[in-house]
């Protein structure tokens, strides 16, 4: 047990005025870069780190986490206002938050997002701070088969999202997985369908495709459709009742059990390494559908669908530092990164952390809880900010917004290769939509996709078992 | 003229799961090591499961139907200008080309005012170098 | 090992101070990149961008690091051999996948060895064989023996080479060891927590918990022990013959002018000699600072590829 004393030089290490500037400054980039379509906010914080490298650690790992969170909340802002999500699970928040916006309540619709995303990341803060240790352990017992099944059931509530056709959702989904197998098997690291392109070995770059897919596919949508008169981007009803562009404490209040569940599921699910924040906010966002009373208003700017999404996956940033501070393990990306400026700053993470840097573990805690406070409030400011910006022509939102996807996705891919595979993409999306099979559950299967094929591949071998026999038709075994 | 949509897509799905299932996986993913799950397991059951499903689409199609070929027409010559536009970036770089491709889609788009124009062609370019280069200190695509 | 280290260090440290300006005959016409083929958040990169930096302020050059994924650096050494020779591109790879990829489909690939003038390495990385510390053995013959005993033994990894290392045990010693493929040492960590498999392979992150009583060190994979577990045999020791040494290497287009190979190896070289570096190899890789220097690198690589062929057993 770590002293209470530790814990408490822990928190005033955080609660100072110098660690609040980082924090704060941490928070504004997040939301100002988080928001740029392209970049997001794991980009962000790649970012950011050359950034920490003078900074004392505590302030450093301050910023990242301000960083984060402000990214993470702002991430939600182009899928809601024009529909161009940069990920995967800004896509869940947009299937209910876009449709809001264009009733004329840009602003109702992403402080519904802010709000149920700073619920949800508290709530797994809180779970991290009092009871990461023996959730880090139910974690563990969560073998290769039990994740292998949690996929197979994320795959099979998608169901929920498909809509008129469920064989176009069969046909959606098992794209989205075929597409995951280019780049090298799990096992040998041979690539596979990459045709001579090295760049593709460790598979299709995951930005430009969600990119292309779901932003750039959308805003060539978007501009075909343009006739004559070139309007804003997004419109703000002037004359309307004022509580059309706030959310009230009642609509607030009546989402509390979609929010606790959405929180719920991506604590647990972000304790759990690599299953990550997608499958978390789509879980929600089904289960909340098929609970509801009225499941026919959800995609029509139903509140509660953004509260299921936005909760969910903002729940599973914080519960990704569970296996991080209890194990040592980065349970995403994001982690890794806080991890990679732990490294630079002189601190190796494992299971003896909170032992050797109580108090800078105490420290980070008190670090997220300020920061969450600050997402709130300069979120509300930079939503007006970002809904003002978006009030402007569509002409000038959508040839910026493809400028900063190539730029986004260049500099995430780290060239033009990236671009190239983002707009082939963006073909793929255009004409899948057309012909009605949805991009959102293509993107999901595509991101499970290859953790499914190795869990798969994990439980086999663990279970001694060859399911080769069965699907191919020499069988093989191993040592050959 | 409704129901051919589904048709057409449904064949062409179909061939694409079979092309893949017939030629480019054989070719292009190994089947030959050792291994709980064998590289091609995956590719080659969901291509079969796409041609199926492709097949089955044909026969029993549902009432979408393509709207709007105007708005597709208008679709394929951005994608192609965007096209034109990587290509030319990769020759010239993004300083050069990033301009007129924000001029040239925002011409189609059909703005005309002078100060948007002005903004979108030069102001943002402007804004994107002075962020990834100055700021950042990356360099752009 | 460390002392030896330590004079190469001194001595290097030494020349440099009486050899003067030789850095300043040449300079990177625009800005230096140092090329990382690994995603963000790893080891290398970590280690590749804090050499970034310090090269930064050492040399006033602009030196921007970009990670270029894609195979464990093949995607990027590919790029790099094709670049025109300016020198104004670093690689920083992991030999291993370079040299597996070149002995097992050196026809396909854009590059060979003599594609690329060397730089140096910055460390070699301490790769070791680990167990739950409730294993029912403490050594290599032992899990062999308990492999045979039992329904086989699940062993977690995350790289290629771990798997074809074990796959040589195997096959010499008739162990039944079933191979559980991860996402890297992160999750085979995990599975070893977890009790899903018995053991795994780590390349450092592994000692903290060896410190906590988590787990426990089986043998070292590399040529040599390790430096922080000098009683742990190597695998070659356990009656196998057979190593992994996986370098952390840096390179540039072949045909680079002879003086900018020249400033880009002394600029490096000062940068991985520096306190900040040995610093953040310590945590990122466990181990201390390696510079081979041009000639040795090359010379790693090409013997390397021989140690690749009796890892395919040919």
């Amino acid at each position: 047990m770590i002293d209470f004393s530790i814990i408490l030089a822990g928190f005033s290490d955080a609660f100072t005025l110098w660690n609040l500037v980082f924090v704060l400054f941490g928070v504004v980039v997040g939301h100002l870069v988080g928001a740029v379509p392209g970049i997001g906010p794991v980009m962000a914080m790649a970012i950011a780190i050359p950034f920490t490298f003078g900074f004392d650690t505590l302030p450093a790992i301050a910023f990242l986490v301000g960083v984060n969170k402000g990214g993470l909340v702002s991430g939600a802002v182009p899928a809601v206002l024009i529909n161009t999500p940069g990920t995967p699970d800004a896509a869940a928040t947009a299937l209910d938050g876009y449709p809001l916006a264009r009733q004329g309540k840009p602003l109702k619709a992403t402080k519904m997002a802010l709000f149920s995303s700073v619920t949800g990341d508290t709530f797994s803060d809180i779970v991290l701070i009092t009871v990461s240790a023996p959730l880090a352990i139910l974690a563990l017992r969560m073998g290769p088969v039990e994740v292998l099944a949690l996929m197979i059931f994320a795959f099979s509530v998608l169901s929920g999202l498909v809509g008129k056709s469920f064989l176009k959702g069969v046909i959606a989904a098992t794209l989205g997985l075929l597409f995951a197998t280019v780049g090298a098997d799990p096992e040998n690291y041979n690539p596979r369908l990459i045709f001579g392109h090295y760049e593709l070995y460790d598979g299709l770059p995951l930005v430009s495709v969600a990119i292309g897919m779901l932003a750039m596919s959308e805003i060539i949508r978007r501009l075909s459709e343009i006739h004559g008169e070139v309007k804003s981007a997004v419109s703000v009803q002037d004359a309307g009742n004022r509580n059309d562009q706030r959310v009230t404490w009642k609509e607030y209040w009546s989402c509390r059990y979609t929010m606790l569940r959405g929180a719920g599921m991506g604590t647990i699910l972000g304790a759990l390494p690599g299953i990550g924040s997608t499958a978390a906010a789509f879980l929600s966002y089904s289960t909340t559908k098929a609970l509801s009373t009225k499941p026919e208003t959800f995609g029509k700017g139903n509140l509660q669908g953004i509260a299921a999404a936005e909760s969910a996956n903002s729940a599973v940033v914080g519960a990704n530092l569970i296996p991080l501070l209890t194990l040592g393990i980065p349970g995403s990306v994001s982690a890794a990164l806080i991890i990679s400026a732990f490294m630079i700053h002189g601190i190796q993470p494992g299971p003896l952390l909170f032992q050797d840097q109580g108090r800078l573990i105490y420290g980070l805690f008190g670090t997220m809880i300020m920061a969450n406070f600050l997402n709130l409030w300069v979120g509300q400011l930079g939503l007006r900010i970002w809904v003002k910006v978006v009030s402007a022509p569509e002409s000038i939102i959508f040839s910026s917004a493809i400028l900063l996807c190539i730029v986004g996705v260049g500099m995430a891919t780290n060239g033009l290769f990236g671009v190239v595979v983002m707009l082939i993409f963006a073909v793929i999306g255009y004409l899948m939509t057309s012909a009605g099979l949805s991009v959102v559950i293509f993107i999901i299967t595509f991101f499970l996709g290859s953790r499914f094929e190795i869990s798969l591949s994990q439980s086999l071998a663990l279970m001694n078992a060859d399911i080769t026999r069965i699907v191919g038709s020499t069988p093989s075994h191993w040592p050959c | 003229m409704s129901f051919r949509a589904d048709r057409i897509t449904g064949a062409l799905i179909a061939t694409f799961g079979g092309v893949l299932y017939l030629f480019i996986i054989p070719r292009f993913v190994d089947s030959s090591q050792s291994s709980w799950i064998r590289p091609d397991t995956i590719p080659l059951a969901t291509s079969f499961v796409i041609v199926l499903c492709g097949a089955f689409l044909v026969f029993k199609p549902t009432a979408h139907s393509l709207q709007n070929l105007r708005g597709h027409f208008k679709a394929v010559l951005f994608f192609l200008l965007l096209a034109l536009g990587l290509y030319a970036m990769s020759m010239f770089g993004f300083v050069y080309i990033a301009p007129l491709l924000a001029l040239s889609l925002m011409l189609l788009i059909g703005e005309r005012r002078l100060l948007w124009l002005g903004l979108g062609v030069i102001g943002v370019p402007f804004a994107i170098w002075l962020l990834v280069v100055r700021v950042l200190e990356r360099s752009l695509p | 090992m460390k002392i030896a280290n330590l004079i190469s260090t001194t001595l290097f440290a030494m020349t440099l101070a009486f050899s003067p300006a030789q850095a300043d005959d040449w300079k990177p016409s625009g800005p230096l990149k140092l090329q990382i083929g690994f995603g963000a958040g790893g080891s290398t990169d970590t280690m590749g961008r804090v050499i970034a930096k310090v090269m930064k302020e050492q040399t006033g050059w602009n030196v921007i690091a970009e990670n270029k994924t894609g195979g464990g650096g093949v995607a990027m050494f590919t790029g790099i051999a094709r670049m025109p020779a300016k020198g104004n591109v670093i690689g920083m790879g992991v030999n291993m996948p370079i040299m597996i990829n070149i002995v097992k489909r050196g026809a396909e690939l854009g590059f060979d060895l003599d594609s690329f003038d060397y730089l140096g390495t910055v460390a070699k990385a301490q790769l070791a064989l680990i167990a739950r510390a409730d294993a029912p053995f403490d050594d290599l013959k032992g899990m062999v023996e308990y492999s045979k005993s039992n329904d086989g033994l699940a062993i977690g990894f995350g790289a290629p080479p771990q798997k074809l290392l074990m796959g040589v045990v195997g096959k010499q010693s008739g162990a039944d060891f079933r191979f559980v493929a991860t996402k890297g040492e992160a999750e085979t960590h995990k599975l070893l927590l977890g009790g899903q498999v018995m053991a795994g392979f780590s390349a450092g992150t592994h000692v903290k918990y060896l410190e906590s009583g988590d787990f426990k060190m089986i043998a070292s994979a590399n040529d040599s022990r390790h430096s922080y577990a000098p009683d742990t045999p190597t695998v070659r020791e356990a009656g196998f013959d057979i190593y992994l040494d996986p370098y952390f290497y840096f390179a540039t287009t072949a045909g680079t002018d002879a003086a900018a190979v020249e400033a880009l190896t002394t600029a490096l070289g000062n940068a991985i000699a520096s306190d900040e570096v040995a610093e953040v190899v310590r945590n990122a890789a466990t181990t201390e600072v390696l510079n081979l220097r041009p000639a040795n690198t090359k010379k790693m690589l090409v013997d390397g590829i021989e140690n690749v062929k009796v890892l395919f057993g040919s």
